[in-house]
């Protein structure tokens, strides 16, 4: 295997990336889309792992998003915990959320089970906007200050207040849960879970207990979507409702369908590539959505495998030439 | 006391129905097809903005604008099964058509709200403010309109399920597919009309919803939940059940407005949801099969 085609490699160049992006992009503007990136991305392979992976179109990734970002925060505001208890607390809580859905999950397929899962973000959204001693329902929750000074011994604290160490953080965890997950999916699990996927009566017959394995999906899936609540809310500093409507998890189905499900790095390229665009398309109103409309569409029609198929597609063309003996 | 039960229970009665026009195109396309339509709701706004632009041109035609709606429906209809559907029918995953339908929606409300703007539109007919008195209850022109379109519309549908020679073509289609293709029905062309008429009653739908809801780009996701969650609650694919549904859901919403709040609307609705997938996958209306449209 050559140094290009490694996975270590790779990965190497990704961590470096990260690591030189905020110097590339100085302006507060490019900073805090690259913060929303970085958060997106984790919304994308959380989403792609249940969906991707173990076939379940779960549409209620908005709802353990919010549930994430609002459990977090009002354990840090009102019950005055420090920042990090209350993000292992709103991770958890989101990923029990998706065992709970999983529950009716287990027993639904295909459709029935995306419906399943948007009435469950319906109803989140719904508690969210009108359990308004809690949530302050539409006006919001305001203030929410950034994650605290982390301090290594011997070293000055790392401040959070500003955007290059915050996208550190995001971006860090965000390549942290990548690397996981990638394990994860290289692992006898990632097969157990494409079994389940692609014909879950033969999967049984094998001895695979699919329903376990669906909850755990699910609980992973939604834990991560928590995660990037948490995030989500230190990062922005202000809680509303509609962050966490429908359309959320329509836009993460974006990310994920174009970028390429069934792949970790097709949802990574796919959230960056729909956060990115609509900023330099920017001027022409709503465009946003629109676009992200329009490419879900196509790259179904056309190109089921998305931004990652497109790229093999592209090397499966370049590498042919080279064979035949042109290339010196 | 009994005023207000009986008074809501006649407002719920014409959402219900509304809920059941917008439904019966949902079940109708999964009988057929095992799809689920993402963009119906849509279809039900662009056909609630047709009938208020036509109406207004034709200076309170409100007719007008209804049959507008419900050719314009159509034809969507017809090109969503052209361009989304039929190309992806041989690809064998079920959830292709779902998610490129999703992208349809997104792509149809935003260009809609480039288009018409997010200030909603205050559509009047001739006939939202004439009121009949029963008793102690009221009841506007306009919404007994909606009880009678819906309930004949209703009626001419199943009777073109059950006795043309086309509607038993469709129920033979949502059966097997593969055997009424044998007995010499074009499954195509079946799975074609299907698209038309549940579009045409969606823009229809939309057309009289209009009136009644809050008329934006997104009016129609408003509705489309509460759709998916009559099309489930009464069995995908039942048509007897998306009526009974549909109704009960109509009620829930004026019964939560009344003694509870609108904001637990959907939570209620959903809780049901939830509720019937758990105690009753198939839907409140027992299945059976072969009544099944």
């Amino acid at each position: 295997m050559s140094i290009v085609t490694s996975r270590r490699f790779w990965l190497v160049v990704a961590a470096i990336v990260i690591g030189l992006l905020p110097a590339i992009f100085t302006d507060s503007y490019w900073r805090t889309n690259l913060i929303v990136c970085a958060i997106n991305v984790l919304l994308a392979i959380g989403l792609d792992f249940v969906l991707g992976y173990a076939g379940q179109l779960n549409l209620g990734q908005s709802a353990f998003y919010g549930i994430g970002a609002y459990a977090s925060t009002l354990l840090i505001t009102q019950v005055g915990v420090p920042f990090w208890v209350a993000f292992v607390a709103g991770v958890l809580l989101a990923g029990v959320a998706g065992v709970f859905l999983s529950v009716f999950a287990v027993r639904l397929r295909g459709h029935y089970l995306a419906i399943a899962s948007l009435g469950f973000a319906v109803i989140t959204y719904q508690v969210l906007l009108n359990w308004i001693s809690l949530t302050q329902g539409p006006l919001g929750i305001y203030g929410i200050a950034p994650p605290p000074p982390f301090a290594i011994p011997g070293l000055p604290p790392i401040e959070f207040s500003n955007l290059a160490s915050l996208f550190y953080l995001t971006a860090g965890f965000a390549f942290l849960v990548y690397l996981l997950l990638d394990q994860l999916v290289r692992s006898p699990v990632g097969e157990t879970l494409t079994a389940i996927r692609e014909d879950e009566v033969s999967a049984a017959s094998l001895g695979v207990n699919g329903q376990k394995w669906k909850v755990f999906a699910f609980a992973v899936s939604s834990a991560v979507a928590g995660a990037g609540g948490c995030f989500y809310a230190s990062f922005v500093g202000t809680l509303v409702p509609d962050a966490f409507f429908i359309t959320e998890s329509f836009s993460i189905l974006a990310m994920v369908i174009v970028g390429g499900m069934g792949t970790l790095i097709g949802p990574v390229l796919g959230a960056i590539l729909l956060t990115v665009l609509p900023e330099l398309l920017r001027g022409i109103g709503d465009l946003r959505l629109i676009v992200y409309g329009v490419s879900v569409t196509l790259v179904v029609l056309f190109m089921p495998g998305g931004l990652v198929q497109a790229a093999r597609l592209v090397a499966a063309r370049v590498r042919r030439p080279a064979k035949v003996g042109r290339d010196p | 006391m009994l005023t207000v039960v009986l008074q809501q229970g006649i407002n719920g009665i014409v959402v219900g129905s509304l809920y059941v026009l917008v439904a019966l195109g949902l079940t109708l396309i999964y009988g057929v097809l095992v799809q689920i339509n993402f963009a119906h709701a849509d279809i039900v706004t662009v056909g609630a903005f047709v009938a208020y632009f036509v109406t207004h041109w034709l200076s309170g035609n409100y007719f007008a604008g209804i049959a507008a709606a419900l050719a314009v429906g159509a034809v969507f209809g017809w090109l969503m099964n052209a361009a989304i559907f039929a190309p992806l029918r041989d690809r064998g995953n079920e959830l292709l058509p779902l998610i490129a339908t999703i992208g349809v929606s997104i792509m149809l409300q935003n260009a809609m709200l480039v288009l018409l703007g997010p200030i909603p539109y205050a559509f009047n007919t001739p006939y939202s403010n004439e009121v009949i008195r029963l008793g102690g209850t009221f009841l506007t022109v306009q919404n007994a309109l909606i009880i009678i379109v819906s309930t004949i519309t209703i009626v001419l549908l199943y009777a073109f399920m059950k006795f043309t020679f086309l509607g038993k073509a469709l129920r033979a289609v949502s059966q097997d597919r593969e055997t009424a293709g044998l007995m010499g029905i074009n499954p195509n062309y079946v799975i074609m009309l299907t698209f038309v008429i549940a579009s045409a009653l969606a823009g229809m739908g939309g057309a009289m919803l209009g009136p009644v809801l809050v008329l934006t780009p997104f009016a129609g996701t408003s509705v489309i939940v509460k759709a998916f969650a009559i099309v489930i609650i009464g069995g995908f694919g039942n048509v007897e059940g998306t009526i009974i549904a549909g109704l009960i859901v109509g009620l829930i919403e004026s019964y939560t407005t009344q003694f509870l709040d609108p904001g637990w609307i959907d939570i209620v609705v959903f809780a049901l949801l939830l509720l019937t997938l758990a105690v009753r996958p198939t839907g409140l209306v027992a299945e059976r099969r072969e009544e099944n449209v």
